[in-house]
């Protein structure tokens, strides 16, 4: 094909030159070390995991007999893992890049054949969607490379061979999107990401079910020792890319380049082959599907005037953000199909509290389970800030273009942000009581810690969404294609960075009285008053961190935003 | 009704609007007019809120923008240049959204909303989402929803871009009707032969600087051409 290359490079060429060196290109001073600090934060967050994946390393080779057969089923746990999330992100990256970016109308109205189109979105797409994914599980294979002491070629073939996982789940999922596109009627878009997402969820738990991470930790439930190595030591499926990839890493390890070799040499024909699939598919239907794409999704069913249930009570401007907020939420795909992911993180993360080995446990189970429970605490408000950052940072941001309505209104920033704060406060309060409640019932806590957890989630979601609302409107992001994304962003990160920070505050703060009480009552005694008054304090500042974490951010964001044009 | 004194509005060192004084009586319809990047957004912004001058002070109705921005909001119905709406609710829903947001009244809401779709021949499109709708629906739209409220004044940023020649007449004889309702309408525009048609009185701005008022007659006769149109005008004015 004459010219295919050239074609391709010239689309990708608006890509390449917005992307400068960002510390280089850097337009001020502040937009400078904002760069820097993310740089640096994603910098330490890399090491971070290499030190882990280190510690973890060792640890586990310093078990006799098991270690090494250990390492290489969380090995294959990893490549499995990453290859499935290489996988969900493409989907939602490509079908994005294929079909719904806003440039697209431009670049189709250009003198170029679909699949050059094609191709050039693909490999942005590619990149899109895997970067992040191969830079970060890097760190473990290093770790592992040096725990072995690796040579070059250990490092270099891994590399290589998970930039091919990247471009075989970009493959399968451009081929996926481009077939469901086609197929499914035009004005349909929702039902797509309805069936994507669905099958999404689906493969994930498949997926987390294939590895019975449980199984690790609980030898028990195998008659013998034997059973147990079998089932670690059990080959995945050859049909799988994964098991290529892993096989190569594996074999590279153990020094024996040339089955390496051949694996490696698998995976990247395969591509060949994958990329060879996509441009034919290309060619034959994805510029029809493209202008299928086109219409707009309203004529599925017509959206008959109807007053929304159970806002009645509402009146002027907190009646129609209230009403604007759900029902752009329920029909815009983007959104809601998110739902679907927290549903199966949710499903997953209450799952794994059902397997626990709790009677089996040789440290006294009373004690056990309070330490779970305040564990459990911990982790469900990251997962609140996860599902916060999702939802509540991008609130602001998702008025995009229409940001002048609330700027013309009679209304002031800081009442729209207190609506704002309620439409999204109360779901992820209903949210996150049901799983620490959940849990807690799964874990057979007392009621005290019952009520602690309770109250603790009580006092500490305002906060997290206070965060989310308040650093969202201080770092608006009104041009971004996808609102959800803008949590990758600076006052993103600062949100998170907060958050944790806050979490960990209260949980430290908990911990020590809680102990006191807890030792209290196992020896039937009763507490000192020294130990009262820690209680007493500690609380306190809880209390008082809590009511500081929801009004400060919001009028961090209320100053921001008033200086932001629309 | 519209009292404008030494507006001023730099984009940091680059100064876009300077030193604008500007009185608009009660239903008198002004044109603001001037070359591309001549700053008639960037006045227009600063007029309905959305932007803070630099210095210099707004009254709308005697209201000071600065001193209480809603009450002073609450008389403007405000139409950008770009018809930027919430997409994913239909042209109903968005009328509504904006009556709750200005407090019009639930009893007679659904009878002016119709009344306004009507107007704007919109009515039939009413449960349309609107990202199916065209750029012209979506202009139509916003000044539909901008006279929801009956503003007391209304400023409107490049109203004719994108109507097609019906909906053009059209707002040209509905602005005609409001001003004589005692409706102050400040309007921008490039085109000049809308400003000739409908306004009582215009202002030439070039860069950031108001360099003329008056009447169609009185601006031909400043710029020295006699028997000149209005183009040949605002091209001696500007140049
Ligand atoms: N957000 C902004 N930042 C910096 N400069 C701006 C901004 N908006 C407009 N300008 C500049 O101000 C001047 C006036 O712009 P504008 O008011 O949009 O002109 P117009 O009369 O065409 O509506 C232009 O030179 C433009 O480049
Ligand atoms: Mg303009």
């Amino acid at each position: 094909m004459p010219g295919f290359l050239d074609d391709v490079l010239i689309l990708l060429r608006p890509r390449f030159l917005s992307f400068k060196n960002p510390l280089v290109a850097a337009n001020s001073k502040k937009e400078f070390y904002r760069n820097l600090f993310l740089g640096t934060a994603g910098f330490l967050f890399w090491i971070g995991i290499f030190i882990i994946s280190l510690r973890t390393l060792k640890y586990f080779y310093r078990i006799e007999g098991l270690g090494d057969i250990l390492v290489f089923k969380l090995l294959s746990m990893l490549v499995l893992t990453s290859f499935s999330f290489l996988i969900f992100s493409s989907i939602l990256t490509s079908l994005s890049k294929l079909y719904l970016s806003r440039d697209l109308e431009l670049v189709h109205s250009m003198p170029v054949s679909g699949n050059r189109i094609f191709f050039a979105r693909w490999i942005e797409s590619t990149a899109d969607s895997s970067w992040m994914v191969v830079i970060y599980t890097l760190p473990v294979f290093v770790a592992l490379g040096v725990v072995n002491k690796a040579g070059l070629f250990f490092y270099l073939n891994t590399a290589l061979v998970l930039l091919s996982l990247s471009f075989i789940a970009s493959g399968i999922s451009s081929v996926l999107v481009m077939a469901a596109v086609f197929i499914i009627p035009a004005g349909r878009m929702k039902s797509i990401l309805l069936f994507l997402g669905f099958t999404l969820f689906l493969t994930l738990f498949m997926v987390f079910r294939m590895l019975k991470p449980e199984q690790l930790v609980d030898p028990d439930v195998f008659a013998t020792v034997v059973v147990y190595l079998d089932t670690l030591k059990a080959p995945s499926s050859p049909l799988l890319p994964s098991t290529w990839v892993y096989d190569s890493i594996k074999e590279s390890l153990s020094g024996s380049l040339r089955s390496s070799f051949f694996h490696s040499a698998l995976s990247w024909s395969f591509v060949s082959v994958i990329i060879f699939i996509n441009i034919l598919i290309a060619d034959l239907i994805y510029r029809r599907g493209f202008s299928k794409s086109q219409t707009a999704s309203s004529r599925v069913f017509r959206y008959k005037y109807s007053d929304f249930p159970f806002t009645g009570f509402l009146t002027g401007a907190s009646r129609a953000f209230v009403v604007k907020e759900i029902k752009t939420f329920f029909r815009d795909q983007t959104q809601w199909s998110q739902l679907l992911l927290i549903g199966a993180l949710v499903i997953i993360y209450v799952f794994n509290f059902s397997v626990l080995p709790l009677e089996r446990a040789p440290i006294k189970t009373i004690y056990l389970q309070n330490l779970l429970a305040f564990l459990n605490m911990g982790l469900c408000l990251f997962v609140l800030t996860a599902v916060a950052g999702r939802f509540a940072y991008p609130a602001v941001s998702s008025e995009r273009d229409a940001f002048w309505l609330v700027k013309a209104s009679p209304v002031k920033i800081k009442t729209i942000l207190w609506i704002k704060f309620f439409i999204y406060f109360l779901p992820l309060l209903i949210l996150s009581e049901i799983l620490i409640v959940a849990t807690n019932i799964i874990l057979q806590v007392d009621a005290f810690m019952m009520a602690l957890s309770f109250i603790s989630v009580l006092l500490i979601v305002p906060g997290i969404v206070s965060i989310g609302i308040g650093f969202g409107a201080a770092y608006p992001d009104f041009k971004s294609e996808n609102p959800a994304q803008s949590v990758t962003s600076f006052g993103g990160l600062l949100f998170m960075m907060i958050c944790a920070g806050y979490i960990m505050a209260v949980i430290i703060l908990e911990a020590g009285p809680v102990y006191d009480i807890f030792m209290a009552s196992v020896h039937q005694r009763s507490m000192t008053v020294l130990q009262w008054l820690r209680a007493v304090i500690s609380f306190s500042i809880v209390i008082v961190i809590s009511i500081l974490a929801i009004i400060l951010p919001m009028r961090f964001g209320e100053k921001g935003l008033s200086k932001v044009l629309p | 009704m519209i009292h404008l004194e030494n507006l001023t509005k730099k984009y940091g060192e680059f100064t876009a609007v300077s030193n604008l004084n500007l009185t608009i009586p009660k239903g008198e319809i002004f044109g603001f007019i001037g070359p591309n990047g001549a700053g008639k957004t960037t006045t227009i912004k600063m007029m309905g809120g959305i932007m803070d001058p630099t210095s210099g002070s707004i009254d709308i109705c005697g209201i000071n923008m600065k001193d209480e921005p809603e009450r002073a909001k609450k008389n403007i119905g405000f139409i950008p240049d770009r018809p930027y709406l919430y997409e994913k609710l239909t042209g109903m829903e968005f009328l509504r959204f904006i009556g709750n947001l200005y407090n019009v009244d639930n009893k007679s809401f659904t009878g002016k909303a119709e009344e306004k779709l009507n107007m704007f021949s919109l009515l039939s499109w009413a449960d349309e989402l609107i990202e199916s709708y065209s750029h012209g629906m979506k202009q139509r739209l916003i000044m539909a929803a901008a006279l929801l409220h009956d503003p007391e004044v209304m400023i409107v940023d490049e109203p004719m871009v994108g109507l097609d020649p019906v909906a053009v007449r059209m707002v040209k004889d509905l602005f005609k009707h409001l001003a004589g309702e005692g409706m102050t309408i400040f309007m921008s525009t490039h085109t000049l032969k809308v400003a000739e048609d409908v306004c009582d009185r215009i202002g030439v701005i070039n860069k950031g600087v108001l360099i003329a008022t008056g009447t169609v007659g009185e601006l031909k006769k400043k710029s020295l051409l006699v028997d000149a149109d209005l183009e040949d005008a605002f091209i001696k004015l500007t140049t």
